[in-house]
């Protein structure tokens, strides 16, 4: 499978802190790529810089778009990485807070009508549109059996289905690639695997997966390849089980 | 509107007038002795935001308040010790502050108030107590027949005032950068060297494992603002040593400096925050007096300088990490990092 | 106690009552909808007062065959001129009220939208420290800009409807403009609100990061939404020009600011029918303070100080005791609801 997201020598220094120093990895197309590392070992840095929260010292990000060929992102803000197809999710999740669910899924679709300041007292411009997007929204929320949460609030709901529905939320766009901040934390084992096989699914749709997660008992089952971080570096990749029985992983994370 | 002013200033002003030395010095003094008063207002202000998390726009009475401690015991009681007006000053404000905390931000904050509900709370509670000393000065003047409103400099007993070759360092400027020193060798001392100081900083780096440091939480916040009030207040005795008249309008006529100053430090950094007030009184006072002398612009413009510096500070280094803050860049390079 | 004039009362209390009214909804767009914490809104309100003002005083001179120049309408001949000249010519006055207006929307609103640059990308506690002392800025300002008159301001700005002849039927004919203006502001806001940019501009308050990261222009947003509110307030200010037929510096302090705030937040954030009840309770508190006040004679302690030490604690005490204001804030009623309320009946899941 061709790469869909690239990141080559990305480097990230906050003053003198090397938060990232020179990290190449490589995101395949349907995959599922774990990031993992101990605290403080780059990976949330990462992170930021590949969704434009801050922009690299050093190094390029590359995305795959629609024309097939590699575009760089680096230095791209937030809000235009998204429209790029990269959705991400936070470890502490980021919903709003006072609206609905339904609603939460609706902010997502980039190009409405309604939005428009010119258009948006006049509901006659965007009411199809808007009934469109509700039917795609309540059949994601269905598909995810969270219908019988479509009016609540967010404060309403559990650990899990905050988790789950701010990843449902990004599906409501062309999204092509997701990083996922620590999905299965806060949540007990069989929630968490029930989350993997969601995105295990999702997969299967043409979806590909970037996630840092700590629970390694879960994200070993169900990733193909494996990046481990180690004070802003990269200490080591492969396939699960090639990571796991890396002795200087065992060490980074037993030295932590 | 610039401009026109700089045109009909250079109109009337056809020969560049010459500097003399002795203004450049005495200008020099006065930019120090304003370094020392801004730290001394500024520098509580960061050391609240960054321990409790509210926006302070209370700081604004403290010094106004530590003010009138001070007018009040000498227009009632012919208190000229600095000292004792300090200390009453101390504990007058920080114990405001701590009651804000105890009534006000700690059951908003216990609710689960977004930081912006505590920011409009202190608005409120500047408004309330900007009217409350209005009333407290009608009423003294009402029964002490002495004029509150517009208060003339004190004069204190003790402090000498020295004069240097040309230069005077008047009996302000020695208080002022004598107490300027102790509050930085203090805070010093407390920050890195105590228990408290360190679960302070605890407090701000990380509130979730602040527990550790064995001192509790709520505690900590309320010695912050003890300390955070005090020293406003003890700020505003200063000023009445120095300004030529004080009014209930002090604080707030130097709110735009203070908060500057404490923007300039990110609201985090107590150094940064001493450099902002070096900066923001060179810039006004230099700058002021440059324009006027070079160009007529009135000196009642000054504030304008230190609007220009707050904008600048915002858009080329803005402090993101406090108070929130977007991840956007307004000049981004795309693909081009260094 | 003189004899007690309700019509008049009521056209007073309704004139001013509207002026506010128009502030708080926008203030209440501004901060209750998309989270923008403005402490300047009477720099807004300000600027639409002196566009207004200096706009109708200066081209009445001028289309009157005064040079404006010569006799300025600061001046005291300026303003002998201005009390002979103005008002006389119907299509005239109708002309520059409407221009009044227009520009002042335009400038207020620019001046919304340029102050924005330097915000877009702090949090809450520097927009509105910004917006607080680019107020007194312009105070200073306007105290030493000569054109616009100095401290003393601009006075005999000639009344809208001054030609009808009868005083009371001209401001009754201005307190329905007045009324039809809060009502053209109140039906556009919540035409604007309800629909998908309204829950856009709720998801910026709620979270402007996460509204970022879901490809939402969230500076562009804050301009926009800083750009209608500062214009409608604009064309406040210009109406309150008229109304009190003079400006001056000190008419455009910091209070007037933290009084709609206190409005909003009594009436409920995110509620505009909650303001407009904020407005009205304060708006009656005060009217009913001023024929009281003299009542009280000679007081050591200023009930205007009483009033405002009111204002403070009740924006503390909402805030702790009702943090939703008087209305709550209400779920957004677009088609969406319908649509799946549809779907789930029909798919047989529960709702």
């Amino acid at each position: 499978m061709p790469n869909i997201l690239e990141a080559r020598d990305l480097a990230k220094y906050f003053g003198g802190v090397r938060a990232l120093d020179g990290v190449t990895i490589s995101v395949p197309e349907r995959s599922i790529v774990g990031l993992i590392g101990p605290n403080g070992s780059g990976k949330t840095t990462l992170f930021n810089v590949v969704t434009g929260f801050y922009e690299p010292t050093r190094g390029e990000v590359l995305l795959k778009n629609n024309s097939g060929s590699m575009e760089r992102i680096d230095g791209l803000n937030p809000n235009e990485v998204f429209l790029k197809g990269v959705v991400r999710t936070f470890q502490v999740p980021r919903l709003f807070t006072s609206l609905t669910v339904l609603e939460n899924v609706l902010v997502t679709p980039p190009v409405q009508i309604g939005e428009k300041v010119l258009d948006a007292p006049f509901k006659s411009r965007w009411e199809k549109q808007e009934r469109e997007l509700a039917k795609k929204a309540v059949g994601l929320l269905k598909k995810f059996g969270m219908e019988k949460y479509v009016y609540s609030r967010i404060t309403e709901l559990s650990v899990a289905h905050i988790k789950l529905l701010e990843t449902i939320r990004g599906l409501m766009t062309s999204a092509k690639l997701y990083l996922l901040d620590e999905p299965a934390a806060g949540v007990d084992y069989g929630v968490a695997r029930e989350l993997f096989n969601y995105i295990r699914g999702l997969r299967e749709e043409g979806l590909t997966f970037l996630i840092v997660e700590h629970r390694l008992d879960v994200l070993m089952d169900y990733v193909d390849y494996v990046y481990v971080l180690h004070n802003g570096k990269l200490l080591s990749e492969g396939k699960p089980s090639e990571v796991v029985n890396d002795p200087k992983v065992i060490e980074a994370y037993i030295g932590g | 509107m610039l401009p026109q002013v700089l045109h009909r200033a250079y109109l009337r002003c056809p020969k560049m007038p010459q500097v003399s030395w002795d203004v450049l010095s005495s200008l020099t003094v006065m930019v120090v002795h304003y370094s020392f008063l801004y730290m001394i207002f500024a520098m509580p202000l960061t050391l609240s935001y960054r321990t409790t998390k509210v926006i302070n726009f209370v700081h604004s009475n403290f010094i106004t308040y530590g003010a009138y401690v001070a007018i009040l015991l000498n227009g009632l009681y012919g208190n000229r010790n600095m000292l004792l007006a300090m200390a009453s000053a101390f504990a007058i404000v920080g114990g405001i502050a701590v009651l804000n905390n105890i009534a006000v931000f700690e059951p908003l904050s216990r609710r689960g108030a977004k930081p912006v509900a505590l920011m409009i709370s202190s608005m409120g509670l500047w408004i309330f107590y900007k009217y409350l000393l209005y009333t407290i000065i009608d009423l003294a003047t009402h029964f002490s027949r002495v004029n509150f409103v517009s208060y003339p400099k004190i004069v204190y007993e003790w402090i000498p005032s020295v004069s240097l070759d040309s230069v005077r360092l008047s009996s302000s400027f020695i208080a002022t950068s004598l107490s300027a020193a102790a509050m930085i060798v203090g805070l010093y001392v407390l920050l890195e060297k105590t228990n408290l100081g360190r679960a302070m900083r605890a407090v701000s780096d990380n509130p979730i494992l602040s527990e550790i440091s064995g001192i509790p939480k709520r505690t900590v916040i309320n010695l912050t603002w003890l300390i955070a009030g005090g020293i406003a207040g003890v700020g505003g005795v200063l000023w009445t040593s120095y300004a030529g008249a004080i009014t209930p309008e002090a604080g707030d006529s130097m709110i735009l400096q203070v908060f500057t100053v404490g923007f300039i430090g990110g609201l985090t950094s107590l150094t940064r925050t001493c450099i902002g007030a070096v900066l923001i009184a060179s810039i006004e006072n230099y700058g002021i007096t440059l324009l006027n002398q070079f160009f007529r612009v009135e000196t009642s413009y000054k504030p304008f300088l230190t609007f220009v510096t707050l904008i600048t500070t915002l858009i080329v280094s803005p402090p993101l990490g406090a108070g929130g803050g977007l991840p956007y860049r307004l000049f981004r390079r795309v693909g081009k990092s260094a | 106690m003189p004899e007690f004039d309700l019509i008049g009362f009521l056209v007073q209390w309704l004139t001013v009552f509207g002026l506010y009214s128009i502030l708080a909804i926008t203030l209440n767009l501004e901060a209750g909808f998309a989270g923008l914490t403005n402490f300047g809104k009477v720099v807004f309100y300000g600027i639409g007062a002196y566009v207004g003002a200096t706009l109708t005083t200066y081209l009445t001179l001028y289309l009157n065959n005064v040079d404006p120049f010569e006799c300025p309408p600061y001046s005291i001949d300026g303003i002998v001129k201005l009390i002979e000249l103005g008002g006389k010519s119907p299509s005239l006055s109708i002309g520059l009220l409407a221009l009044s207006l227009l520009a002042a929307f335009i400038a207020a609103g620019s001046v919304g939208f340029l102050l924005t640059y330097p915000i877009l990308r702090v949090g809450p506690a520097f927009v509105g420290f910004t917006l607080l002392s680019f107020g007194e800025l312009m105070r200073i300002f306007l105290r030493h800009y000569e054109p616009v008159g100095g401290s003393k301001g601009l006075a005999a700005i000639p009344r809208p409807f001054g030609w009808v002849g009868d005083p009371r039927l001209s401001s009754f004919i201005f307190l329905l403009l007045v009324l039809g203006l809060v009502a053209l502001t109140y039906i556009a806001m919540n035409k604007l609100t309800n629909s998908p940019m309204g829950r856009m501009l709720r998801a910026v308050r709620d979270d402007e990061i996460a509204a970022l990261c879901l490809g939402k222009h969230v500076p562009g947003i804050k301009a926009l939404t800083l750009f209608i509110g500062s214009g409608f307030s604009g064309m406040a200010g210009a109406l309150m020009a008229y109304y009190f037929t003079s400006v001056n510096p000190d008419m455009f302090v910091p209070a007037v600011t933290f009084n709609v705030w206190a409005m909003v937040i009594l009436g409920g954030m995110g509620n505009f029918t909650g303001s407009i009840i904020g407005v009205a309770l304060f708006t009656l508190m005060d009217r009913l303070l001023a024929f009281i006040t003299p009542a009280l004679g000679v007081a050591v302690i200023s009930p205007d100080y009483i009033r405002w030490m009111f204002v403070g604690l009740l924006i503390v005490v909402v805030l702790l005791f009702m943090p939703k204001g008087l209305l709550a804030e209400r779920p957004l009623k677009t088609p969406a609801l319908d649509e799946a309320r549809k779907l789930l009946v029909e798919g047989g899941g529960g709702a």
